[in-house]
C-alpha cells in the first residue's frame, strides 16, 4: 500500500513536471508563416540597449515580413564567454553586434559563423563604408570574412584640465619625457601626511591578461607605429618598442606617479588622478557623474622621444556577425546592413558616444552638427583612423597573460630589466604557440 | 513467517524510489562530470571545437609546467599560515564563548556573521582595508608612528594577508564546531582535576585538548580542504600577483579552463590536484588522529 502510494505520488509529480515543461504549440497562422523572425543580441550596457531598441523598433515598423527580437547578451564575465557557451549549447542568436575580433578564431574554427563574403554585395557595401586596408585587417586566416567591422573605441588619455593648469603644465605631453615631467608636477602629497594623495594616473596592477590592453598594448602600438603582436603568423613584439614601453611604465611606478594599489569608485572624477587611459565611451559616464566645474579633455597616448610619425593606438573594435544556426542568413545580412547605415552610425555616436568604422567621418555633412557640438568626439574620430585591433589568434589570451606576468615583474615591481622581461615574454609566447599547434 | 520477506522486499523498493532523486542528482551533477572530466584528461578541447585526442600530452605538459607547481607551493604556504592561525583563534574564542559571560549569544552570532556574508563582498572590503596608499590599516599604522605594510603589493606579504582575511572570514564556523566539542566534555572531569589541584592551563592541556581530538581532526580536515580550494580571495584581490605569489592552484586551474579554454589540461590539473589533497588529508589524519 505504502509502495503504491509513493509510486502514484512520484508519477503525479513527474506528470506535473512534464506538463509544465511542454512547449506551447499553437498552429501558426498564414500571416505568421510568411514572417521571418530573427533574434538579435546587443551588448548589455544601457546605452547600447537603448540604441539597439531604437533601431530594432524602426526596422520592425518598416519590415513587417522580417521581424527582429532584441535581447542583450546574457550576463557573464565577458560577452565572449556568453557567446562561446551559446555556441556550445547551440543557442546562438541569428545576429550579434558585440563581437570582439580577438575571439573570432574560436568562433570560426567551430563553424559557428556565417561566411559573409558569400553575399554578393558584401565587399562593395563595406568598401564604400570604410578604407579597404582597414577592412582587410578583419579578414580571417582562411581568406574569408566572418565579421562586419562596426565600431572602434580608440584608446586615448583623458585628463583633468584644472589639475594640469594648477600643476603649471603649459603643453600637453607628447613624448615619454614630457609625460614624466608632467607626472612629476602632478603627483603630490596635498595634506602633508607623507603619503601622496594625488597621482598622474592609475592602472589596475593585477596580472590579468586583458588589463594589458590599456597600458602595455596601447603604448606598444603607439611606440611601434601601429604594429600588433603578430606579424602574419609569427610574434613580433620582442622589439625595441616593447622594451621602451616596459621602461616607461617602470619609471612611472618607480617614481610613484601611478599608485601600486587598488581603488574602488571613479577616482578620476574624484580628482585623485589627473589622467585616465580610456575610450570615447567614458564621455557619457563623465558627463553623467561629473561635479559642476569639472573640466576635462583628451590627448593621444605618449610615444618614445625619438618616435616620428602619426600616433597609433589600440582601437577596441566591436563587430557584427551572423551565426550559422540562423535559418535566414540573407535576411540577417539585410538587417546587419541596416545596423551600419549612415543614419544608424549617427545614432551610435549620439546615443553611445562610440565611433563607427566609417571613412570621412569628420567630413561627412551628416555628422557635422554632431561633431560641432561634441569637439572631444572629433578628436576620437580623428584618432580612429590610426587604430589597430588585436590579432585573431586562438592563443592570444595566453600570450597576453605571458606579457602580463613579465610586465608586472618589470614595470610594476621593477624586479626585471625591460630587455630581459620582453625576451622572457616572447620565449613563453613561442612555447604557447608550439603547444597550440595541431597534433 | 511468510509475510516477513515480502514486507522487506516492499520496503527495499520504496527505499530505492525515495533515493531516486538523489541518485539522479548524483548521476547528473557528480557522476557524469567526473567521468567526462576523466575523458577530458586525454583530450584537447576548448568547448566549441571538436575534442582532439592527445594521449598523455596533458600529463607531459603538467610535469613541465613551472607555474602550476608554483601555484601548489603558494597553496601550501597559505595552508601552513592559515590552518594553525585558524585553529588557535577559533579554539581561544570558543573557550571564551563557553564561559559564563554576558551577551554570549550576541557574540556567537557576531563571530558567525562573516561566514554567511558573500566571499566576494568580504574580499572587496578587505582589499580596501589592505590598500597600500589609502587603506585603513596602513592609515592606523602611520597614525601610531609605524611604517606602512605592503599588504597586497609585496610578494612576501600578499599570501599572509590573504590568510589573515580568510581566517577572519571562516573562524566563526570553527568556533561553532569547537563549542560543540567543548560542551560535550563532562563537567566532572574538570571538577576532579580541580580537587586534584590542577591549574587551568593544566586542565586545558590534559582535559580539553585530548577531549577535543575528534573535533580537531574534523577542523583540520575541513580547513585543509577549504584552504586547498582558495580561489575567490586571490581572484578578486590580486589576480594571482604580485609576481605569482598568490596564484593558488584553483585559480590557475580556473584560468586554464575558462580564460584560455584548455578544458583537457585543466581537467588533468584538477585530477592531479585532487590526488595531492587526498595525500595531504590522509597524512594529516594519520598524524592528528589519536588512537584511543
Amino acid at each position: 500500500m505504502t509502495q503504491s502510494r509513493a509510486t502514484i505520488i512520484f508519477l503525479l509529480l513527474l506528470c506535473v513536471v512534464c506538463v509544465s515543461c511542454e512547449k506551447k504549440r499553437t498552429a501558426p497562422t498564414v500571416a505568421d508563416r510568411d514572417v521571418v523572425r530573427l533574434t538579435y543580441w546587443c551588448a548589455s550596457n544601457q546605452s547600447e540597449i537603448d540604441l539597439a531598441t531604437e533601431l530594432v523598433n524602426k526596422w520592425n515598423s518598416s519590415h513587417p515580413k522580417i521581424q527582429v527580437k532584441l535581447q542583450p547578451i546574457p550576463a557573464s564575465q565577458s560577452s565572449e564567454e556568453a557567446l562561446l557557451a551559446a555556441i556550445a549549447g547551440k543557442t546562438t542568436p541569428d545576429i550579434c553586434a558585440n563581437m570582439w575580433p580577438g575571439a573570432m578564431d574560436d568562433f570560426t574554427s567551430s563553424g559557428g559563423l556565417v561566411r559573409l563574403d558569400q553575399f554578393p554585395d558584401f565587399l562593395d557595401y563595406l568598401t564604400e563604408r570604410m578604407p579597404a586596408e582597414l577592412l582587410e585587417s578583419f579578414r580571417a586566416p582562411d581568406g574569408h570574412y566572418y565579421q562586419i567591422p562596426w565600431k572602434t573605441n580608440p584608446i586615448m588619455i583623458m585628463y583633468n584640465k584644472r589639475m594640469f593648469r594648477k600643476a603649471g603644465i603649459q603643453r600637453l605631453p607628447r613624448t615619454y619625457s614630457e609625460y614624466l615631467i608632467a607626472a612629476k608636477a602632478i603627483t603630490k602629497d596635498l595634506n602633508g601626511d607623507g603619503r601622496a594623495d594625488q597621482w598622474m594616473g592609475y592602472q589596475d596592477i593585477r596580472p590579468i591578461w586583458w588589463q594589458r590592453f590599456f597600458d602595455y598594448y596601447t603604448h606598444y602600438i603607439a611606440a611601434s607605429g601601429g604594429k600588433t603582436l603578430f606579424d602574419s603568423t609569427d610574434i613580433c613584439f620582442e622589439s625595441d618598442a616593447s622594451v621602451k614601453v616596459f621602461r616607461f611604465f617602470q619609471e612611472i611606478y618607480r617614481q610613484g606617479y601611478f599608485p601600486r594599489t587598488t581603488f574602488q569608485g571613479d577616482n578620476f572624477l574624484a580628482e585623485k588622478f589627473a589622467t585616465i587611459i580610456t575610450g570615447p565611451w567614458n564621455i557619457t559616464h563623465v558627463e553623467k557623474f561629473k561635479k559642476p566645474g569639472f573640466e576635462y579633455d583628451i590627448f593621444p597616448v605618449p610615444v618614445p622621444d625619438d618616435y616620428k610619425g602619426p600616433v597609433y593606438t589600440y582601437g577596441d573594435h566591436k563587430n557584427i556577425s551572423i551565426f550559422s544556426t540562423t535559418k535566414h542568413p540573407a535576411e540577417a545580412w539585410q538587417f546587419a546592413r541596416f545596423l551600419i547605415t549612415e543614419q544608424a552610425d549617427l545614432r551610435l555616436l549620439e546615443v553611445c558616444s562610440q565611433i563607427p568604422l566609417r571613412k570621412n567621418l569628420t567630413t561627412n555633412p551628416l555628422y557635422h552638427r554632431y561633431f560641432a557640438a561634441n569637439p572631444m568626439m572629433t578628436k576620437f574620430a580623428e584618432q580612429a583612423i590610426y587604430t589597430r585591433g588585436v590579432d585573431g589568434s586562438s592563443v592570444l589570451k595566453e600570450i597576453f597573460d605571458a606579457i602580463s606576468q613579465e610586465y608586472e615583474a618589470c614595470a610594476i615591481y621593477g624586479k626585471r630589466m625591460p630587455e630581459e622581461a620582453v625576451a622572457n615574454a616572447a620565449k613563453r609566447a613561442q612555447v604557447i604557440i608550439e603547444w597550440s599547434r595541431p597534433q | 513467517m511468510k509475510s516477513m520477506p515480502m514486507k522487506k522486499k516492499r520496503g527495499d523498493k520504496t527505499g530505492y524510489l525515495m533515493s531516486l532523486p538523489y541518485i539522479l542528482y548524483f548521476c547528473l551533477f557528480i557522476g557524469f562530470p567526473l567521468i567526462f572530466s576523466f575523458i577530458l584528461v586525454f583530450h584537447k578541447w576548448n568547448i566549441v571545437t571538436p575534442m582532439q585526442w592527445v594521449g598523455l600530452k596533458n600529463f607531459y605538459r603538467l610535469f613541465h609546467d613551472v607555474q602550476f607547481f608554483v601555484s601548489i607551493r603558494n597553496t601550501l604556504v597559505f595552508l601552513v599560515i592559515h590552518i594553525p592561525l585558524q585553529i588557535t583563534i577559533a579554539l581561544l574564542l570558543a573557550i571564551l564563548l563557553n564561559q559564563k559571560i554576558k551577551l554570549k549569544g550576541f557574540f556567537r552570532a557576531l563571530y558567525f556573521l562573516p561566514v554567511i556574508v558573500s566571499g566576494v563582498v568580504i574580499t572587496i572590503l578587505w582589499q580596501q582595508l589592505f590598500a597600500y596608499e589609502t587603506g585603513l590599516l596602513n592609515l592606523l599604522l602611520t597614525k601610531i608612528g609605524l611604517s606602512k605594510i605592503p599588504w597586497l603589493i609585496d610578494s612576501n606579504w600578499a599570501m599572509p594577508s590573504i590568510a589573515i582575511m580568510a581566517t577572519w572570514k571562516n573562524v566563526g564556523l570553527y568556533i561553532v564546531l569547537f563549542l560543540v566539542g567543548l560542551q560535550g566534555i563532562p563537567r566532572y572531569l574538570y571538577e576532579a582535576a580541580e580537587i586534584d589541584g590542577a591549574r587551568p592551563v593544566q586542565q586545558f592541556f590534559h582535559i580539553t585538548l585530548p577531549a577535543l581530538n575528534n573535533t580537531m581532526v574534523l577542523v583540520v580536515i575541513l580547513s585543509t580542504i577549504g584552504g586547498f580550494s582558495l580561489f575567490i580571495e586571490p581572484f578578486v584581490m590580486t589576480g594571482g600577483g604580485p609576481m605569482n605569489s598568490t596564484l593558488s592552484a584553483m585559480l590557475y586551474i580556473y584560468n586554464q579552463a575558462f580564460y584560455f579554454g584548455h578544458m583537457g589540461y585543466a581537467a588533468t590539473l584538477g585530477f592531479f590536484f585532487a590526488f595531492i589533497i587526498l595525500l595531504v588529508v590522509l597524512l594529516q589524519k594519520k598524524f592528528v588522529e589519536r588512537k584511543d
